[in-house]
């Protein structure tokens, strides 16, 4: 193992600088410094999803054990690496919903908790839907701001944001038929889309 | 000749003697002048059938063996052709009787008298010759010629006439061609001629008649012209789309009307006003289709849905009719014979099918029933319960079930004070009288639960009172419904003067304190009962402010009532009335505020009910689409109101939040079902 300077540091990548009890996000983000990667980044949503972490901010010695196994990494380098295949890997299609899903349940930190606030909601938005749509990304982002019939999103308001960008022609919105089965507040962005351009 | 084998020869002679002797006639037919011309052609027709009777039975023999086998025209029709083709069909006799006929009736037609007899007879001929020598020399012409006739008077007539003459005009000669007929042409010209006349004289004016200024179809119903509406009615049923137009003029009218009505501010002031009008609006043009539409279905169709579509245009027609029926059952029906009283309720229950709000309906009707009933205020009992029957039957036991329940506590606390009185009679004595109604929380409208404190001098009774029910009823809670009673108070005024004041509990309360002093502050005789503040000044209000009824006297006397008021006892009041009635007044029609606050709660109603029928259709048919969703749902709850498909769409979202339903994960056009 290349050895390493920082005191955290040792090989292979210990569960337990991530996972100590009094510094859960601290971990995190050591790790992310180590890798070079900004704690926003969506490469990190990506590496819990993998890693199949439970609760936001940090990983069980469980999950980081098993997630790393099934990665095939034991060193930082090979982490820094895997990060970037993870990317390619999540974009596969069959992947992608998944990721998308667990995106949002990854936003419940309460107990019970099913929706999530606007807020955190345009946040997770930019972060996983930013660079594949950034024209719908961004006019929606606007709209939830703007909007007052919605304080929090659920997750099947979630799960049809992508729908909508994946199937809905942008900006015309033409084939959007509001008597289908979408969720009233897209009816009522489309609404809203309209009358700005009329 | 015959046997003799002489046939063709006798054939053949008979065709040209007769061909040759019907020429001579045909010269002196046509050497006959004017009006002789069918007398002569008629003669001569006459002879000539006698002679070819005489002919026939000389040649029968003939006729039976040799012309059949020779397959040649037998002697009668040989006859009858030759009549035609040397006769009618020469020249100048074609047109000449082609002329004559057409001239006859012209001249009839303007009103001359010509011999129809004759006319007949000629008729018959053509007819006899065969039905294409009638269509061709003289019904193809006659039809063609009436044509042009009507079409030039019928013009004649729209600028000359107004409607109701150009429509009696109109059936005047629809029903001259007719007798025409009759008298002299075939009966099967009768259809041909009468199309022609529908079509010059009816068809092609249609519109114009219609939409004629000042004597059009519009004019008649209002003016109500029965007679000329049943005659427009006659008339444009012979022809297509004649009755389409009338109705839709029709209904477009009383749509518009209704509109107007409805939206009108001025109209709407007085509810009662308003739907007694909109029953008259129905009676009139109940009468206008009985009498003089023949009382077709598709103009009563077309009416019903006109005034579906106006009465709802405005949402507070089912809070009008409530109010209407409140009064009337209040006083209206007072003196009423128990038919005509079935007769009014049928015709509210009329409109009432018409409302698409029938839950609001309910909401008001519940409402001003529980104050006609605690109030003691009902003309007719019997009335009451009629009226209840009728919703009973119209929208099932549901709707009614709780209205029946209002009326069973009525009746269950008449027997629970018999009891009382029975139990407790003696203890009474010279106390204060009290009579109870106990209501069954949900059957009655929801009332808040108000302070108030009662005074002392009833404080014994009412709790005799709970005791005893109590007793008799256990795991029960009752609360006096401070806000809803009445009392009758023997006062004495200054000079001696005593009333009898019926008024409301609270301002009882206020009254009674009245007793222990002469002038009380507003501060205190809120203090001591702890009514309300916005239901203490409008008792107040009723009791200083209200010419005719203030037993109190208010410093200063201004018109509202505020904090720093001052009351006393106005022991000058005087009224020529033993009895006066201080209390609260018949139900109204809400303001503004009070509608919208029952509006939400009505909206709020509606989402479980929404809720439940989605529940119950996807619960059978486990699968289904958006727009099948919301088609049933608004099927199951129209007899009730008019779900809004954005509130079933917010619905089925809040159903599969709480797991109810799912999208399916296949086609996202379709919800699923979860057990």
């Amino acid at each position: 193992m290349p050895p390493r300077a920082s005191k955290r540091k040792s090989a292979p990548p210990n569960s337990s600088s991530v996972t100590s009890s009094d510094g859960r996000s601290e971990g995190i983000e050591a790790l992310c410094s180590d890798l070079g990667v900004d704690y926003t980044d969506v490469r990190i949503l990506m590496l819990a999803w993998k890693l199949k972490a439970e609760k936001q901010g940090y990983f069980t010695q469980d999950e980081w054990q098993t997630g790393l196994k099934a990665l095939g990494v034991d060193s930082l380098s090979k982490l820094k690496k895997a990060l970037s295949d993870l990317e390619k890997e999540v974009e596969k299609p069959s992947n992608y919903e998944d990721f998308y899903t667990y995106a949002f349940r990854y936003c419940l930190t309460e107990e019970k908790q099913k929706s999530v606030d606007i807020e955190s909601i345009c946040e997770l938005l930019n972060l996983v839907l930013g660079v594949q749509f950034r024209p719908q990304i961004d006019s929606l982002i606007e709209y939830l701001k703007v909007q007052n019939d919605y304080k929090v999103i659920n997750s099947d308001q979630w799960i049809n944001f992508l729908r909508f960008c994946k199937e809905i022609s942008f900006p015309d919105l033409e084939n959007y038929d509001a008597t289908q089965a979408w969720p009233l507040i897209l009816d009522n962005y489309v609404e809203w889309m309209r009358e700005k351009h009329s | 000749m015959v046997l003799h084998k002489f046939g063709e020869k006798l054939y053949s002679g008979l065709v040209t003697t007769m061909t040759s002797h019907l020429k001579e006639i045909s010269n002196s037919i046509e050497a006959a002048q004017g009006g002789l011309f069918l007398d002569e052609l008629n003669r001569k027709w006459a002879e000539h059938n006698k002679a070819l009777q005489m002919i026939r039975d000389i040649l029968m023999y003939m006729d039976r063996t040799f012309i059949p086998n020779t397959h040649k025209t037998p002697v009668h029709e040989l006859g009858l052709n030759l009549w035609r083709d040397v006769i009618i069909h020469s020249h100048a006799i074609q047109s000449r009787l082609q002329a004559i006929l057409l001239e006859n009736v012209r001249r009839e037609r303007s009103g001359e008298v010509i011999d129809r007899g004759l006319m007949r007879s000629i008729t018959k001929m053509l007819m006899d010759l065969g039905p294409s020598v009638y269509q061709d020399d003289f019904e193809k012409h006659f039809l063609e010629v009436s044509a042009d006739f009507y079409r030039l008077e019928s013009q004649e007539f729209i600028e000359s006439c107004d409607c109701g003459e150009y429509l009696k005009k109109a059936e005047r000669r629809l029903n001259e061609e007719i007798e025409r007929v009759s008298h002299y042409l075939d009966t099967r010209s009768e259809v041909k001629i009468t199309n022609v006349v529908e079509t010059e004289m009816i068809e092609s004016h249609m519109h114009r008649l219609v939409q004629m200024e000042n004597s059009g179809l519009i004019n008649m119903i209002v003016d109500e012209k029965y007679e000329d509406l049943g005659r427009m009615y006659c008339l444009f049923r012979r022809v297509s789309n004649g009755l389409v137009l009338i109705r839709d003029v029709m209904t477009s009218y009383i749509r518009d009307t209704g509109k107007q009505l409805l939206t009108d501010p001025e109209r709407l002031k007085d509810p009662v006003d308003f739907v007694q009008h909109l029953l008259d609006l129905k009676d009139k043009y109940d009468k206008i289709i009985t009498s003089a539409f023949r009382n077709d279905k598709t103009f009563q169709n077309a009416l019903n849905s006109s005034f579906e579509y106006f009465i709802n245009l405005n949402s507070r027609s089912p809070e009008f009719i409530s109010l209407f029926v409140d009064d009337k059952l209040r006083k209206g029906l007072r003196g009423v014979t128990e038919e005509d009283v079935e007769l009014l309720l049928d015709k509210v229950m009329m409109l009432f099918r018409y409302l698409q709000e029938k839950d609001v309906f309910e909401k008001y009707y519940k409402q001003h029933l529980a104050k006609r009933l605690l109030s003691g205020k009902s003309v007719s009992d019997d009335a009451e319960r009629s009226l209840i029957v009728k919703l009973k039957t119209e929208c099932g036991y549901q709707f009614t079930s709780k209205l029946e329940g209002m009326f069973t506590d009525m009746k269950t606390s008449q027997d629970t004070m018999q009891g009382f009185h029975a139990s407790h009679g003696s203890d009474i004595g010279d106390g204060p009288m009290l009579s109870v109604q106990v209501l069954t929380t949900g059957s009655w409208p929801t009332q808040p639960i108000t302070t108030c404190n009662l005074p002392a001098e009833i404080l014994g009774i009412c709790e005799k009172f709970r005791n005893y029910y109590l007793g008799t009823h256990t795991g029960r809670r009752l609360s006096w419904q401070t806000n809803m009673g009445t009392a009758d108070l023997k006062a004495t005024f200054g000079k001696g003067q005593k009333h009898e004041l019926n008024v409301s509990t609270y301002q009882m309360c206020v009254l009674m304190l009245f007793n222990d002093a002469d002038r009380l502050s507003y501060k205190e005789i809120e203090q001591v009962t702890e009514i309300p503040t916005f239901d203490l000044k409008r008792c107040l209000q009723s009791l200083a402010c209200v010419k005719g009824k203030n037993v109190l006297w208010k410093e200063p006397m201004s018109k509202d009532i505020v904090d720093t008021d001052t009351f006393l006892f106005n022991d000058k009041y005087t009224s020529k009335f033993f009895k006066v009635k201080i209390g609260t007044v018949a139900a109204q029609r809400e303001s503004e505020p009070e509608n919208q606050e029952t509006r939400q709660r009505v909206e709020e109603d509606r989402k479980p009910q929404i809720e439940a029928a989605i529940v119950r259709i996807m619960k059978a048919r486990r699968v289904l689409d958006h727009n099948n969703i919301v088609a049933e749902v608004t099927k199951q709850l129209q007899s009730r109101f008019l779900p809004n498909p954005v509130v079933i769409k917010k619905r089925i979202e809040s159903l599969i939040e709480r797991e109810f339903l799912e999208r399916d994960k296949g086609d996202r056009k379709l919800y699923r079902y979860l057990a």
